[in-house]
């Protein structure tokens, strides 16, 4: 049987059944990228990140307590300075890793959820790669799950517009009939 | 303090995160010594809920798990007063036992690990018995027992006299409605809401369904008809995006049968609608300012296009949908579940909830199989203790005579109704791919379409389960049989099937079957028989066939070459045992072979004993039932079926052809008139008087010999 947890994938696996720390020596160890979602161009991004072993913070240049406002204005720097477009053209491809190193820590820090996270992750001495590939793959299952429930929320709350005045007069399904009889039995009780 | 919580942690795994992420566990009123002191609890960082429930490390070590949460639940109503955490814990606990429970007894796994969450919440929520709770087809309806105070003897279940592996009615009155067969919890559940409607009660009526089941033609049925008459009824569709079994192909799940599934997938989520928001958001983040809010517009009109074309399928039927909602949160299913409870008037609401199927437990998530039935196995690792056996299934031989045939003849297809492992077309389809068709869970549609094949030309083998034939019943009898179309039937599970009860029992196909005026309707008594009439009804092609086989192993006969059965005389039974006296035995199917062994029984009492083969049902062999009918005092004829099947024919021609005007005494041996209980098949088979030592004793009892035969038995 398979039972190969930790980065390689497999989808339903999760955070409860690997340790950070043995997952850390597969990672040097051996690092293949077997969910390949966003190109392998970012992969190799993360791997050059994880040996420059520059935290989030580092990257955007300010310190940890930063605010919101310091991380967003330190991103707006960066961002036009490594933008692909700006970039001089023989430093082009390095300056393009960086824009897109220095996107994905805006990203997680700018969204306090995120924050928390990575700053939990940083307290336990994660590694960084490791931790910010977590990220993605849980992102995009929370992104899912946070669609779904503003989804059904909203529907909830039109179902609930819709019974309130589901029995009125016009309604003769079988089921409003029934319904009506039985309130009127209860208010004549 | 350090050391109490490590003496609670030693029924976890070694390996954990020293920052334990588990939630406060507060108790309202329930003292359990085993909760953690409070100030070792001081480093944990509240996790949001929208991150995956599973924050413990779940204990499948094979000892009975410590589940203090679990063992304060007798009752529904016990459930009452815990907390969202708690309840998440509860759920993790119910998996444990469910493994436990399972790894020594055998049954279904992962169907009962994804409903977990659900079940918690459904009761949590929900009164049972006032409220009803229908599960469909059931086989998930195990943490339903456990919390429902049948704990105790989750040990005994689908044992002889233990819990049955489905709901059932008689053993609690929690268990609302009996399942087994799938697509009837919506039937039932408007059954159940409109009788509450008519005596003016003011309980819950849910039904839940998973996406599988949700291909029968009768769940819309239900679901049309719920629609229209607009009364309150929950129905919770379970999709786990499993909608052929896991065991459909022998590499793992088909892809989802049909164009239904699409339609749920669209339902999930939307991924380039997604993709486009965030290439937007990522636009307009490094831009800023008006953009944002132009981009911002255009996610929320899409969103409502999105969002509402997908659910117009239930919209269409009437039926409110709302979805889909994350299956293993149990918050989310707790406050779905409450606000829709809290209104007046809902009518008909259909809840998506996304689950996976035997989540928590990693083997079973990895498994292609996803460990859906399992016999015992041993939890840490997820290996299951198959038994080794010296023959193969009827299942597996009739699969491998199929394709002999197929590789000669390529008009021969195979259909099947979400059945693929259990009717080995599985390994059909390896074969031959564009010749094996499964239709999903519909048995009518599967029949009617083989005979649209036939009628086409070609020649469709249908393999379908004797229980599950009934379903298609009418199909048989007015498309095929009326207008002499032959497809041929291969019906397996006939007779009893052991654990999983009277809902599976094949007893009734011989009956149904062969009243039809133009079916051939024949049973082997071996594998080697059952080769031969896979053959046969291949070459018959004026006429629809069929032939039913038992669960089990075959007894080790010798194989025609390649698996290649030959064709035999239609009509035409066989003498196996020549005896030179007064009693003759004949038997139809696989019980020939108790047959055989009575005959050996009586031979230590010096009773010499014919035994025959009829292997046809109809046309039954006449000439055959004529010399046994001539040349014996006493004849017995064998079944594994309700009356009215081949006993009943047999009478039918001797009495026709006045052979019981003389000194011959017949008796016929069929299943009683009753339902047989789940257990071992060996075990129902004495119940049901049809062994090989009640035969020899029924023989006994004719001759007199009354003594000898109480000796037998």
């Amino acid at each position: 049987m398979r039972c190969s947890y930790g980065l390689t994938a497999i989808p339903g696996t999760d955070a409860r059944f690997f340790s950070p720390e043995t997952s850390f020596f597969q990672l040097r160890r051996t690092f293949q990228p077997t969910r390949i979602k966003f190109g392998s161009f970012k992969i190799k991004a993360k791997i050059d990140e994880a040996r420059k072993e520059m935290s989030f913070y580092e990257l955007l240049g300010i310190s940890e307590t930063g605010t919101s406002l310091e991380i967003k204005q330190a991103y707006k720097q960066l961002a036009r300075k490594y933008h692909p477009d700006v970039s001089p053209p023989d430093r082009v491809e390095e300056y393009t890793a960086r824009f897109i190193r220095v996107q994905e820590a805006y990203e997680t820090l700018s969204d306090p959820r995120t924050r928390a996270l990575y700053d939990k992750d940083l307290a336990l001495g994660i590694h960084l790669a490791f931790s910010a590939r977590r990220r993605y793959q849980n992102d995009e299952d929370l992104e899912d799950r946070s669609e779904w429930k503003n989804r059904w929320q909203s529907q909830l709350s039109e179902l609930k517009r819709r019974s309130m005045n589901r029995d009125a007069g016009g309604n003769m399904s079988w089921g409003a009939r029934m319904r009506r009889q039985r309130e009127e039995l209860s208010k004549e009780l | 303090m350090a050391m109490s919580s490590s003496i609670f942690r030693t029924n976890f795994l070694p390996l954990q995160q020293s920052q334990d992420e588990r939630p406060k566990c507060r108790f309202n009123g329930v003292a359990v010594a085993q909760l953690e002191p409070e100030n070792a609890r001081k480093t944990m960082v509240k996790q949001s809920q929208q991150t995956r429930q599973l924050k413990r490390f779940l204990n499948f070590s094979g000892e009975k798990p410590s589940t203090p949460l679990l063992d304060t639940i007798n009752h529904p109503i016990h459930m009452k007063n815990l907390s969202i955490e708690e309840l998440g814990k509860l759920a993790d606990e119910l998996r444990e036992e469910v493994v436990y429970t399972v790894s020594n007894t055998g049954g279904h796994l992962s169907s009962n690990l994804g409903v977990a969450e659900l079940t918690v919440a459904l009761h949590h929520v929900f009164d049972t018995p006032v409220d009803k709770i229908l599960w469909d087809v059931g086989h998930q309806s195990y943490p339903h027992k456990i919390l429902t105070g049948r704990r105790s003897r989750m040990h005994s279940i689908r044992q002889t006299c233990g819990l049955a592996g489905f709901p059932k009615r008689e053993e609690s009155i929690h268990d609302a409605f009996g399942a087994g067969h799938s697509s009837t919890s919506i039937s039932a559940g408007l059954g159940m809401a409109v009788g509450r409607d008519l005596l003016g009660k003011n309980n819950h009526v849910i039904a839940v369904i998973g996406d599988g089941a949700m291909t029968a033609g009768m769940a819309y049925e239900a679901l049309n008809n719920a629609g229209y008459l607009d009364t309150n009824l929950i129905i919770i569709l379970n999709d786990n995006k499993q909608v052929s079994l896991p065991t459909a192909t022998v590499d793992g799940p088909a892809p989802p049968v049909g164009a239904l599934s699409k339609a749920l997938t669209k339902l999930h989520s939307n991924k380039e609608f997604r993709q486009l928001r965030e290439a937007a958001k990522g636009i307009t983040k490094q831009i800023g300012g008006q953009t944002h809010e132009i981009a911002a517009k255009f996610d929320s009109c899409m969103r409502g296009v999105v969002g509402g074309s997908g659910a117009s399928l239930f919209e269409e039927l009437g039926v409110y949908y709302i979805g889909p909602v994350d299956g293993h949160d149990v918050e989310d299913l707790v406050y779905v579940m409450n606000e829709i409870k809290s209104m007046p008037a809902p009518g008909p609401v259909l809840i998506h909830v996304i689950t996976e199927k035997g989540k928590g437990y990693a083997p079973a998530e990895v498994a292609p199989d996803k460990m859906h039935g399992v016999v015992k196995f041993d939890p840490k690792s997820g290996k299951q203790m198959k038994s080794k056996s010296p023959t193969r299934s009827y299942t597996q031989y009739f699969a491998e005579s199929l394709i002999a045939e197929a590789q000669e003849d390529d008009k021969i297809v195979g259909i099947h109704a979400a059945m693929g492992g259990g009717t080995g077309l599985n390994l059909f389809q390896k074969q031959f791919p564009d010749r094996c068709f499964d239709v999903g869970i519909a048995e009518q549609h599967a029949v009617t379409f083989a005979a649209g094949l036939a009628s086409e030309g070609l020649k469709p083998f249908c393999a379908i389960y004797s229980s599950f034939l009934q379903r298609g019943f009418d199909q048989v009898a007015h498309d095929v049989d009326l207008q002499k179309l032959p497809v041929r039937f291969a019906i397996d599970r006939a007779g009893l099937v052991g654990a999983d009860g009277p809902t599976h029992c094949g007893a009734f196909d011989t009956t149904f079957m062969a009243c039809l005026p133009n079916m051939v309707v024949m049973a082997p008594s071996n594998e080697t028989e059952l080769m031969h009439m896979v053959a046969t009804a291949a070459a018959i092609d004026d006429r629809p066939s069929c032939f039913r086989y038992p669960r089990g192993n075959g007894i080790g006969s010798i194989l025609p070459p390649n698996n290649k059965g030959t064709p035999l005389e239609i009509g035409k039974g066989r003498v196996l045992r020549e005896g030179s006296g007064r009693v003759a035995i004949l038997g139809y199917g696989t019980i020939v072979q108790s047959c055989m062994k009575a005959a050996e029984q009586l031979q230590m009492h010096d009773i010499s004993t014919t035994v025959a083969d009829a292997r046809f049902c109809k046309p039954i062999d006449g000439d055959l039932l004529k010399q046994l009918a001539q040349e014996h005092e006493i004849l017995i004829t064998v079944e594994e079926g309700s009356i009215g099947g081949f006993s009943t024919h047999v009478s039918h021609f001797l009495c026709l052809n006045g052979l019981l005007d003389g000194k011959l005494k017949w008796r016929p041996m069929v299943l009683p008139d009753r339902y047989i209980d789940h257990g071992s098949q060996s075990d129902q088979i004495e119940e049901a008087g049809l062994s090989s030592k009640h035969i020899a004793a029924t023989v006994l009892s004719l001759l007199g010999l009354t003594r000898g035969s109480k000796c037998i038995i």
